[in-house]
């Protein structure tokens, strides 16, 4: 038989095997190698910098990325394999996010409560011409509420790790949330 | 309208609220047709953030990391595709696994001077996940089912040089085993067990790809 060529794409257990080799890149990484790094950039790219753009202005996710990603290169050799990669570089991405909004004083007025403020980003009820996007419905969220419904509803963390993060009670977590949620009902795609 | 109820709809919706709560405000659920109708946008609202999709940056963002960290190599990697024949990617994994085994040895004998931690002195390795092994043992049973659709000629050696891979992982385990947090070790290992799986895994694609 002639020389079989290797291509194709994969036929089986594909999951199990990119877990596996996200397993071996983090071991790579953690010991200074460069190349597995950028296969664990390339592969969480997305997800970090979504999150940082949903929970910060949009001018300012790209410089935060960045340094996210040089953050986790520096306590990769602390990661200890507990959890998964993904959701290592998550926790430490929300970690950094916070940081900055603290840094810059955007936490003013975070745990604001005022619907008239939520209601300010309605529009499309009453006028579906008007229609907002979801995703710039939730950038125009008060800080409070935006974070919390980011991490609540989009990353999927409770509402005791959230408290946790931002230094308050649940009861306020789930305070902003709900406010969230009933501003952004009105930005439901018909 | 906003009756007592409103503000406990997300709560509700998150199955967060107590026993007494929860009973009380699904009665009042069944009489107010303006709360089911807010608790079911509110559902959708979920069901929305929770399909949100992620994107990645417009430009890359790539060759900014790499000059902070000093990754050296700023290239961005095209997604692997192989091309080559069997026995040319067998020659070609046996050849790294020998040739770095031949550190392994050396890091077996007794160190004339502390090992060093390789590109960061005095790093701490990640721990092994174990997640491997289950990966390896798997696709080692695919390839036992998958074999027949092979030729025994490349049957014969795809086993042998498996046997060549498994002596070297066995021995940079048994390296780790004296010098556990050996960077050189750890990677070795690593990067071993990482070409074992994708000798298998394409292997197996092979032969898949033959029925």
């Amino acid at each position: 038989m002639a020389p079989q060529a290797l291509e194709g794409p994969l036929t089986r257990d594909e999951p199990t095997v990119a877990a596996d080799a996200e397993a071996a890149d983090t071991a790579l990484a953690a010991s200074g190698d460069g190349s597995a790094f950028e296969r664990l950039y390339r592969t969480h790219v997305a997800r970090i910098h979504s999150l940082v753009r949903r929970m910060l202005d949009a001018d300012e996710a790209d410089d935060l990325t960045q340094d996210i990603f040089v953050r986790a290169w520096q306590k990769l050799p602390t990661f200890r394999g507990e959890s998964a990669f993904g959701t290592w570089l998550h926790r430490l991405a929300v970690n950094v996010v916070l940081a900055r909004r603290k840094a810059v004083g955007v936490e003013r007025g975070r745990y604001r409560s005022d619907e008239d403020a939520l209601d300010g980003i309605s529009g499309r009820r009453e006028t579906p011409e008007m229609t907002v996007d979801f995703e710039e419905a939730l950038s125009r969220l008060p800080d409070g509420a935006r974070q919390v419904f980011v991490l609540h509803d989009v990353a999927g963390y409770r509402h005791e790790e959230i408290a946790r993060m931002l230094g308050v009670v649940p009861g306020t977590s789930k305070s902003q949330l709900h406010h969230a949620r009933m501003a952004l009902r009105k930005h439901l795609e018909r | 309208m906003k009756d007592q109820w409103t503000d406990r709809l997300s709560e509700y919706l998150d199955s967060e609220l107590a026993g007494g709560d929860r009973t009380a405000l699904e009665a009042h659920l069944a009489t107010c047709g303006e709360c089911r109708t807010t608790l079911a946008e509110l559902r959708r609202v979920v069901a929305r953030a929770k399909s949100l999709e992620d994107r990645p940056p417009r430009t890359d963002l790539w060759p900014g990391v790499a000059e902070r960290i000093g990754a050296g190599k700023v290239v961005a990697l095209p997604r692997r595709r192989l091309s080559f024949s069997v026995p040319q990617l067998i020659a070609a994994s046996v050849a790294l696994v020998l040739l770095s085994g031949a550190a392994v040895r050396l890091a077996l004998e007794p160190p004339r001077e502390p090992v060093d931690g390789g590109p960061r002195g005095g790093v701490q390795v990640v721990s092994w996940p174990g997640r491997t092994d289950a990966a390896i043992a798997e696709l080692e049973n695919a390839l036992a089912q998958n074999e027949s659709r092979l030729d025994t000629a490349t049957v014969r050696v795809v086993k042998e040089n498996l046997a060549v891979i498994d002596r070297a992982v066995a021995e940079a385990r048994r390296a780790l085993a004296v010098d556990p947090n050996n960077t050189y070790l750890n990677r070795h290992l690593a990067e071993t067990m990482r070409r074992k799986v994708e000798l298998l895994r394409r292997v197996n694609a092979i032969a898949t790809a033959q029925s």
